[in-house]
């Protein structure tokens, strides 16, 4: 596996769509990447080109990436982590509810990697726990990990970890690695920014080993509905009409169906929602700008005009506000856990192998029957 | 892009935003009631069905910028 090497993925050129103030615009992008990395994939993109389906291209991932770069260099941009650390802390818990060890994992969109630190800080207080039995001398569970993400200045200002970690400057949809080579890849907070989320989660399940596991947390569902609610009714009142500031997200329900297609078994899909509370409008639009969440989507107006803003401040509060004036803002984080199949996995019994019937269900709490349980 | 243009000068006047707002509490309160309103409410929003209250938020905020300016 070569890819220790930092390697530069071009992205495909998106034909950029008519947009209209308001309405979603769609439009078919073929990949055209395959030929800037020749070799280091073991299947060509066929598939996914000659079925006719386009892929939708709703985000500009150039915006995003200049949005991450900046939202990097920030001088005090660690008050803006509060989010990513939380939730790269309960990635990190999931990967430990998993009794194995990891050589190579992969945290895609990574960004300053705030899983990592929390990997090697738990696995001390497991340590300690197991202090009576101790088999080997230390449990890594993750012994080498690859980070990728779009923005360079995030993986210069990666967070340190006791894990040995190699950046690479990839983006989600286009992985630069081999088939059936991660044992792990986890994912926090960056597949809601993906314009082919199939098409992503179908490279993710390639990468992985067979019996390799993905652990992903994404933002989705009702995330933010307080601030897109409250542009929504400002813009209206105000201009008459309204264009989406907030981008779309995948619903819960939809996840399991995507996991599926891409071909993961053994599917877990919960849904966290984290209440932030701010001062006001303002300081909730400055930290997801800080976060690098700025909207990158390709139908986003350009401005929001003071008296919207003044409008939507007023309304947030109105409407959302709690006793002590500050606004909430929610975050529904959907997590997903899949496999990739393998031998060892528990199947389905054949049907009509069953040697014990449900009617004996009624009869376990008796004493006297000592026959098979 | 060094010196001061105009996103920065922008960026400059919006951080005042939360201190001007705070003195217009009660304006924003009737704004925003009446917005929720007619969103619970039978008819549909519309263009400038709050014009009067947005009116008198605007004038307490820009009240509030002038007299923070002096």
């Amino acid at each position: 596996m070569s890819s220790g090497v930092c390697r530069r993925v071009l992205q495909s050129a998106g034909s950029p769509p008519a947009a209209s103030a308001g309405s979603w615009s769609w439009s078919w992008s073929m990949s055209s990447c395959c030929r800037h990395r020749p070799g280091l994939r073991s299947e060509p993109r066929r598939g996914l080109s000659a079925s006719g389906r386009g892929t939708m291209n709703v985000f500009n991932r150039e915006m995003k990436k200049r949005q991450k770069n900046w939202a990097a260099s920030l001088q005090d941009g660690h008050q803006y982590d509060y989010l990513r650390n939380e939730v790269g802390s309960r990635v990190a818990d999931r990967v430990y509810d998993i009794a194995r060890t990891f050589p190579l994992a992969l945290d895609i969109g990574g960004g300053k990697s705030h899983i990592a630190e929390h990997l090697s800080k738990v696995q001390y207080k497991y340590f300690i726990l197991r202090l009576p039995c101790i088999s080997k001398g230390s449990a890594d569970f993750v012994e080498r990990l690859f980070l990728t993400d779009v923005s360079e200045n995030s993986l210069k200002r990666r967070r340190a970890s006791e894990i040995p970690t190699h950046g690479v400057l990839a983006d989600e949809e286009f992985l630069p690695f081999k088939e059936n080579t991660f044992d792990l890849v986890v994912s926090s907070l960056s597949l809601h920014w993906i314009n082919d989320l199939p098409g992503a989660l179908r490279q993710i399940h390639q990468v992985l080993k067979p019996d390799g596991v993905f652990i992903g947390a994404m933002v989705g569902g009702e995330t933010l509905y307080e601030l897109r609610c409250s542009l929504q009714l400002a813009e209206t009142e105000r201009e008459g009409g309204f264009s989406p500031h907030v981008s779309p997200y995948t619903a819960v329900t939809d996840l399991g169906n995507l996991l599926g297609q891409a071909g993961f078994t053994m599917l877990t899909v919960d849904i966290d929602e984290v209440q932030v509370h701010y001062p006001g409008i303002t300081e909730v639009m400055a930290d997801l700008q800080g976060m690098g969440e700025s909207n990158c989507a390709w139908n986003r107006r350009a401005m929001l005009h003071r008296d919207t803003i003044l409008a939507a401040a007023a309304i947030y509060k109105e409407m959302y506000a709690s006793e002590d004036g500050s606004i909430p803002a929610t975050f529904d984080i959907l997590y997903m856990i899949g496999w990739k199949p393998h031998e060892s996995q528990a199947r389905p019994a054949r049907r009509g192998s069953a040697n014990v019937s449900f009617g004996d269900l009624s009869k376990i709490s008796q004493p006297t029957d000592t026959n098979k349980s | 892009m060094s010196g001061s243009n105009a996103w920065s000068r922008s960026r400059e006047k919006m951080r005042l935003f939360p201190e001007l707002f705070a003195q217009c509490a009660g304006e924003g309160a009737t704004y925003g009631k009446c917005v929720a309103a007619t969103s619970t409410g039978r008819q549909e929003l519309k263009k400038d069905m709050c014009a009067k209250e947005f009116e008198a938020l605007k004038t307490c905020f820009t009240n509030a910028a002038k007299k923070k300016a002096k």
